[in-house]
């Protein structure tokens, strides 16, 4: 069916053609003209992009003075990387910071309290050395007294041996009228009273007896006096380890405190310190390590047309930055290192440019 | 937004070609109705159509491989038609008519130069056969090549017939080496789902048989062919396959028909023929496009598939370039794709050298080459080919006669270039 009905359609031209308007030609030629004006036109703009394009190429493959500027943004990633970097770091900073203070407050309080104890120790030793001297010159003497007191006692014992017959005698005497109720009462009292000088007699023989001991013997209250001592050396050692362990965290503390204070030293020599701290704006660029010889500070910066003509000095470089960046090729794509330099750019739009140019201008124009 | 959609139209196509190309080896290797029944007992009579310019002595040698052929002699004539040379390319003609007496040679020239077309349709007008065979004049033709393309014409729905085309001289250089892989996964893989639905986009023009009737049908049409009143003389085996598959009638290429030609071998050479053919390639796309609604009525949808993708695989193929070079332009400098083309090299060689020792590359190395070759392919060829389609240069043979005077007002030039016969 298809067949026969091209065929069909075919048979239908043919008059058509035929019937073919003359001004067909005209409409022909016309639309062949423009088709070579507009073909004409477009193979030269291919010739003029493709040697545009090669030279723009080998111009960047040749060329060591180009770089490319970076417009930093609080908000992009490595900003706002930096940012919670030089937080964190400040907050560490502070807190060591504190930290530092309580150490060296409490350092400063258990060296005062040891220095009391130290204190404390020669005059605990002095009182026992003295203590001791006395009772080596008083232990003989009380001995000797306690001798005495004993054979003092032992007369003083047989005599109230006689007292009961006495108190006998008295109540005779009083019974047989010689002597008055009062009488009796007055002999017995005297009597109590013997018996009882006679009892502290005794009494004081036996803490006589006692003190010899103390003063001739180690006792108990010399063995608490020299614990105290002992647990006065101790105290005085703990201190000395606690603030020994105090004074090797503050001189961590310290070296991590100076490391911190480095690192935010060099984050402050950092363009993104300069773009997130900064209220002002700064103006940046990447320089490729292969165009580094051209860069110092102050070094002229060019801004072009087309990005290789037409240059004009736009402004100089202010800073050159030392870590290291990686970026993107703005002709080839391909990634590249260098470094960033900060600008001081007097035409700030040149700051959009795709690449500047340092020290001279590309094509001499 | 631009280069997205490039790119997702890129994805798309490739993913495309890539169905296509899986779809093809598995047709290739399980679908026996992806190939025509042949029936070598029909062997209808056919006269092989040679158009000549500037050939030299390879007129001679191309007769005399023709001359080989195990189709019956009597069933075969050869008509060798002189596109006005400028060499001694006529007396090789002649001097071929002579000597191989055990074929029919028929030499003819046309009296002004005409173009490859109008010399076939010339040719033509010398003949009564029942099949046409229009080959190029720098070919080599194996023996079974005749016998191959008449065997196909037994299905009565095939209209035309293409023979593979293999290169002569595959080691001459890396561009040669390219052109041999191109030609050889062309015609064994690429075309076998167009084989499948009998709807070949493009039968070369190296070896096209075509029925007679249906030629003399569409003569006409490849006589007024005019691009705005320019005469159009480049492309004609496109355009012949595309009215065959608008007629209704199937194309098909019979992998077993082989002949070699020789193909360029040095860049402005292969570079001026790929114009030719990107050229012929667009024409034919803004002409499926004009009559797109016909297209899909008559047409396979794989056809129109074919015939709308392919040429518009080429124009995205320049905007792809273009999306890389302003883009990453060293992307394409990159292992990746070297890699890619040396591994489809190094399997296509092994293949080829396998199955066709004729054609094996020695060095596939050279495919590589064929990256900075697409890149200038997509870049400059489709560019030129869309800016230069009033041109009418054959570009490949030097031409020193002034060309057929532009038809303007759309006849089909019948008075010009007609042949002389000579001999017999």
């Amino acid at each position: 069916m298809a067949t026969t009905d091209v065929k069909m359609e075919e048979v239908k031209k043919v008059p058509a053609e035929a019937k073919a308007p003359r001004i067909q030609p005209m409409v022909y030629k016309s639309v062949v003209t423009v088709y070579r004006i507009f073909a004409i036109i477009t193979l030269y703009a291919v010739l003029l992009g493709v040697l545009a394009y090669g030279f723009v190429m080998g111009f960047y493959a040749l060329n060591t003075s180009w770089a490319a500027p970076v417009i930093l943004s609080p908000a992009d990633d490595k900003s706002l990387d930096f940012t919670q970097k030089l937080v964190t770091t400040r907050q560490t900073l502070e807190d060591l910071n504190v930290d530092m203070k309580r150490l060296q407050d409490g350092v400063a309080e258990v060296t005062k309290h040891r220095a009391a104890l130290l204190a404390l120790a020669p005059e605990l030793q002095a009182a026992i050395v003295r203590e001791k001297q006395h009772n080596r010159a008083t232990g003989p003497q009380l001995l000797e007294l306690d001798k005495q007191k004993q054979a003092d006692n032992l007369k003083t014992q047989t005599v109230m041996a006689q007292i009961k017959e006495v108190e006998a005698t008295i109540d005779k005497d009083l019974a047989a009228g010689l002597i008055t109720k009062g009488d009796a009462a007055t002999q017995r009292a005297a009597l109590n009273q013997a018996q009882s000088t006679y009892t502290d007699s005794k009494i004081g023989e036996i803490l006589l007896t006692d003190s010899i001991l103390e003063k001739t013997t180690t006792d108990t209250k010399s063995l608490d006096v020299l614990d105290k001592q002992a647990e006065l050396i101790s105290e005085v050692a703990q201190l000395d380890i606690a603030i020994g362990v105090a004074q090797k965290q503050i001189y961590e503390e310290t070296k991590q405190i100076n490391m911190l204070r480095q690192a935010l030293a060099t984050a402050k020599s950092t363009p993104y310190y300069l773009s997130v701290d900064g209220g002002n704006v700064v103006y940046f660029a990447f320089v490729p390590y292969d165009n580094q010889s051209n860069i110092s500070i102050g070094t002229a910066v060019y801004d072009c047309y087309l990005n290789m003509v037409a240059c004009r000095k736009v402004g100089t470089v202010k800073q050159i930055f030392a870590g290291e960046e990686h970026a993107i090729h703005p002709i080839f794509k391909t990634d590249i290192r260098g470094f960033l330099i900060q600008m001081q750019l007097d035409h700030t739009e040149s700051a959009k440019s795709k690449t500047v140019f340092l020290n001279r201008k590309p094509l001499f124009f | 937004m631009a280069p997205v959609l490039v790119w997702l139209i890129l994805i798309l196509c490739l993913l495309i070609s890539l169905l296509k190309y899986t779809f093809a080896l598995i047709l290739k290797w399980s679908v026996p109705g992806a190939t025509v029944k042949k029936d070598y007992t029909y062997q209808p009579t056919v006269s092989v159509l040679m158009p000549c310019f500037n050939e030299g002595k390879t007129v001679y040698e191309t007769i005399e491989s023709i001359s080989r052929s195990n189709y019956p002699n009597d069933r075969f004539e050869v008509i060798a038609q002189d596109d006005c040379s400028v060499d001694d390319s006529y007396e090789w003609m002649l001097e071929a008519q002579r000597d191989f007496s055990n074929i029919r040679v028929r030499v003819g020239r046309n009296t002004v130069n005409s173009g490859k077309a109008r010399s076939v349709c010339n040719a033509l007008q010398h003949s009564t056969a029942e099949l046409i065979i229009s080959i190029d004049s720098d070919c080599i033709f194996h023996t079974e090549a005749i016998r191959e393309l008449a065997a196909c014409f037994s299905e009565p729905k095939i209209g035309s017939v293409g023979g593979r085309i293999g290169v002569r001289n595959p080691n001459e250089n890396a561009i040669t080496a390219i052109q041999t892989f191109i030609y050889y996964a062309a015609f064994q893989v690429y075309k076998v789902p167009e084989n499948w639905t009998r709807s070949v986009g493009c039968i070369s023009g190296c070896l096209f048989a075509i029925r007679r009737e249906l030629l003399l049908e569409i003569e006409p049409k490849i006589r007024s062919r005019h691009w705005f009143g320019i005469p159009v003389n480049q492309g004609e085996d496109r355009f012949l396959t595309h009215q065959t598959l608008l007629r209704g009638y199937g194309t098909y290429i019979n992998n077993d028909a082989v002949c070699w030609t020789t193909v360029p071998s040095t860049l402005p050479e292969l570079f001026k023929q790929q114009l030719r053919w990107k050229r012929s390639i667009v024409r034919d796309l803004f002409y499926t496009l004009r009559t797109l609604p016909q297209h899909v009525w008559t047409l396979h949808p794989n056809t129109v598939l074919t015939l709308v993708l392919t040429p518009l695989g080429a124009i995205l193929g320049l905007l792809v370039a273009l999306t890389v070079i302003s883009g990453n332009p060293m992307e394409l400098a990159g292992p990746a794709p070297l890699i890619g083309y040396l591994a489809i090299a190094a399997i296509l060689a092994l293949v080829i050298r396998r199955y066709s020792a004729r054609e094996a590359v020695n060095n596939p190395l050279a495919f590589g080459a064929y990256l900075a070759w697409s890149v200038v392919s997509s870049l400059f060829i489709t560019t030129l080919a869309l800016c230069t389609l009033d041109s009418r240069d054959w570009g490949t043979r030097a031409k020193i006669q002034e060309p057929e005077r532009e038809s303007t007002d759309g006849d089909d030039g019948r008075q010009d270039g007609r042949s002389q016969e000579s001999a017999g």
